[in-house]
């Protein structure tokens, strides 16, 4: 089910809709691999990528498989430090430029990055979102190191302004001779493939998971006397605020009985503080700011209708959560949004005001009708179509596959780089790959692998953690840096 | 009882770890760092003195002879007195504590001792060192107030870095006579 369907044009709905049985687990024992996630984003960080991290870690480490992961130092959380089941967090001490993302010079992460991989005896590198200049680093150290590379791409791009002209490029010359690429659906795979001029072949749809635990519904929670929406989302201009504030009062003056709940933080919360102001819509706009994630299902299960306005989306988790917890969702048709969910379960809408109305009396109609079926239906459905244990089998797939891949040798990487990313791109980024590789062999030749202490495996096929004792050495071994010798 | 052995250390230079059992519960070891070469000093001399010749011959002030000499000499006291550790000690005896000795080039000595009641544990960590991933051994102090928190970390063997295997070594004696020291203190 690691589906690298060919060029895309595949159904989709039917690939994500086939729901996972628990007994498929234990089928198939492959080989273990020895994983590096790198990415600039984890935890403390908190968003998408972090948690979409963190999950298929476990998720991997319970099948098994080795995996460490590699980010850069959160304020004073520098260090290696341990997560539950002995996940391996290293937090470098790199510098951050902008928005967490750490500065690049493509070499100066070469020499921890290596001893890492080799003390770890790392066969696979992970990385994790286009944005992430360390995951970048990641992929072009561990090419020349001739290791495994996937990389997973978390967002869609556009194509025509001066920064996406110049991100794509960069994702050419990253992606262009890394082993596998793992989008989050077709939508955006599309978008990646043509962004990185990609041999579709190469890459996977895997979508994100939602853990179905954390979103139940509560039918007690909300008021059926008074139909709710809710939103949730950042209140920005991807996320089509300003269609929110065509129809909030468009709906409140057609239906007495509609109350709106909307959770979230971002520039464009004035747009609606005004529609509220000037409609005198006080008591039925609640405008509830930023949200926490844990508290994001105590808001969801108060409302009957989820609306979102998204004008662009790789892969909406917002309405798989809405939906999980038994709410109808309202959607625009943006992306790869009507992969996500079947079509009983959304109404999808084009992108206007006047397509959002409609979808939404189409569906408060249902639910004064009584037509929607119960909450507790909606999530037994939805809560088999994305776990993250069945995303962590397709994966698996990916890395069974590529280990059993060549990795280019230099020459070949540098014909690739020449021939895929133009002439002068191709030629800088071929040079620095020399470069690159010299600086290897001059670190090699300063500390050979040999003198390298390889690491004890807290997981894996030899792990060490124990699930008894806790409490012994390995939980105290995080707790203290030496950064300088005192 | 006393043995030799040979480790090497994160850079892959030479140690010696002399191990000396004066009775079950009284340990010592002995971590012999490769004295200073005189193929270094001749060359570090050398550096300094060539490099001051040139300014010489561009300045015309002997001024600065005189001071290359009076850097290589003052240097060279200062590394060997300050820097360069020769020998690393560790003592543990499981009713006293344990005591840490560091013998400079020049005979100088400094030693700490920790007593048993404030040792929590005798534990290998990890850390990043320059531009590695190190392990080292380290002690941990519990917390005066609160015997279950940590109160500090002591690094041991600061200079030498040991590589993993060495450290083994003594981790798993320490734990040994760790384990009997807490064996007895709670059974009267």
């Amino acid at each position: 089910m690691a589906c690298s369907g060919g060029g895309g044009h595949g159904q989709p709905s039917s690939a994500i809709l086939s729901p996972v049985t628990p007994g498929s687990l234990s089928t198939s024992r492959t080989r273990a691999h020895s994983i590096c996630m790198v990415s600039d984003f984890f935890y403390p960080n908190m968003g998408g990528v972090e948690s979409h991290i963190y999950q298929l870690s476990q998720c991997l480490i319970e099948r098994g498989h080795k995996v460490i992961i590699v980010t850069h130092a959160y304020g004073n959380r520098k260090g290696i430090r341990y997560l539950t089941n002995g996940l391996k967090v290293y937090y470098l001490p790199l510098k951050v430029m902008y928005n967490q993302s750490t500065a690049t010079t493509l070499f100066h992460s070469l020499p921890l990055l290596r001893y890492i991989f080799v003390r770890e005896r790392v066969t696979i590198i992970h990385s994790h979102s286009s944005f992430s200049a360390m995951a970048h680093d990641a992929l072009f150290h561990a090419k020349t190191m001739g290791l495994q590379t996937v990389f997973t791409d978390h967002s869609l791009f556009g194509f025509a302004d001066v920064s996406s002209v110049l991100t794509n490029k960069l994702l050419t010359v990253s992606l262009c001779d890394t082993n596998h690429i793992i989008c989050v659906s077709y939508t955006s795979k599309e978008n990646t493939v043509l962004r990185a001029a990609l041999n579709p072949e190469i890459v996977s749809v895997i979508p994100n998971a939602v853990d179905p635990t954390d979103f139940t519904p509560d039918p007690f929670r909300r008021h059926d006397s008074v139909i709710t929406i809710v939103v949730v989302s950042r209140l920005v201009y991807r996320k089509g605020t300003d269609l929110l504030s065509g129809i909030i009062p468009e709906l409140c003056q057609k239906y007495p009985d509609l109350n709106f709940i909307i959770g979230g933080e971002g520039p464009k919360r004035i747009i609606l503080e005004e529609v509220r102001e000037r409609y005198q819509l006080h008591d039925r706009v609640r405008l509830l700011g930023a949200l926490e994630h844990k508290d994001v299902r105590n808001v969801l299960v108060q409302g009957h209708i989820f609306l979102n306005t998204s004008l662009t989306e790789a892969f909406c988790m917002a309405i798989v959560e809405a939906a999980s917890c038994g709410l109808q969702v309202v959607s625009t048709r943006v992306g790869g949004i009507p992969e996500v969910l079947p079509e009983d379960l959304i109404i999808l809408c084009e992108p206007s005001v006047k397509s959002l109305c409609k979808g939404l009396e189409k569906a408060i109609l249902q639910q004064k009708s009584g037509a929607l079926p119960a909450p507790e239906n909606i999530h037994n459905i939805v809560k088999t179509f994305y776990t993250w244990r069945n995303v962590a089998e397709r994966t698996e797939k990916v890395y069974e596959r590529v280990s059993g891949e060549a990795v280019l040798p230099m020459d070949k990487r540098l014909d690739r780089l020449i021939s895929h990313c133009g002439p002068v791109t191709g030629y800088i980024f071929a040079f620095l790959a020399v470069l690159d590789y010299l600086l290897l062999v001059f670190l090699r030749w300063m500390t050979p692998d040999s003198i390298i202490d390889v690491a004890m495996d807290a997981t894996g096929p030899s792990g060490a953690w124990t699930h008894q004792n806790p409490d012994t050495t390995q939980r105290v071994e995080n707790d203290e840096v030496l950064d300088t010798p005192r | 009882m006393e043995d030799e052995r040979t480790f090497s250390d994160i850079c892959g230079g030479r140690l010696a770890l002399q191990r000396r059992y004066y009775s079950p519960f009284c340990r010592e070891f002995c971590l012999n760092c490769p004295r200073l070469s005189l193929r270094s000093l001749t060359a570090v001399t050398c550096t300094v003195w060539l490099a001051a010749y040139g300014l010489f011959t561009l300045w015309e002030n002997s001024m600065i002879l005189s001071a290359a000499i009076s850097i290589t000499l003052l240097g060279l006291l200062g590394y060997l007195h300050f820097v360069k550790i020769d020998q690393e000690t560790l003592l543990i005896i499981d009713s006293l504590g344990i005591q840490m000795t560091s013998s400079y080039a020049s005979g100088k000595e400094s030693t700490t001792f920790i007593e048993m009641g404030k040792v929590k544990d005798v534990v290998i960590n990890e850390a990043i060192y320059m531009q590695k991933v190190i392990y080292y051994l380290c002690i941990l102090l519990k917390d005066p107030v609160e015997p279950h928190m940590i109160s500090q970390v002591v690094p041991v063997f600061q200079s030498a870095k040991p590589r993993l295997d060495c450290l083994i070594e003594v981790y798993r004696s320490c734990q040994e006579i760790l384990a009997h020291q807490k064996a007895t203190s709670t059974s009267p």
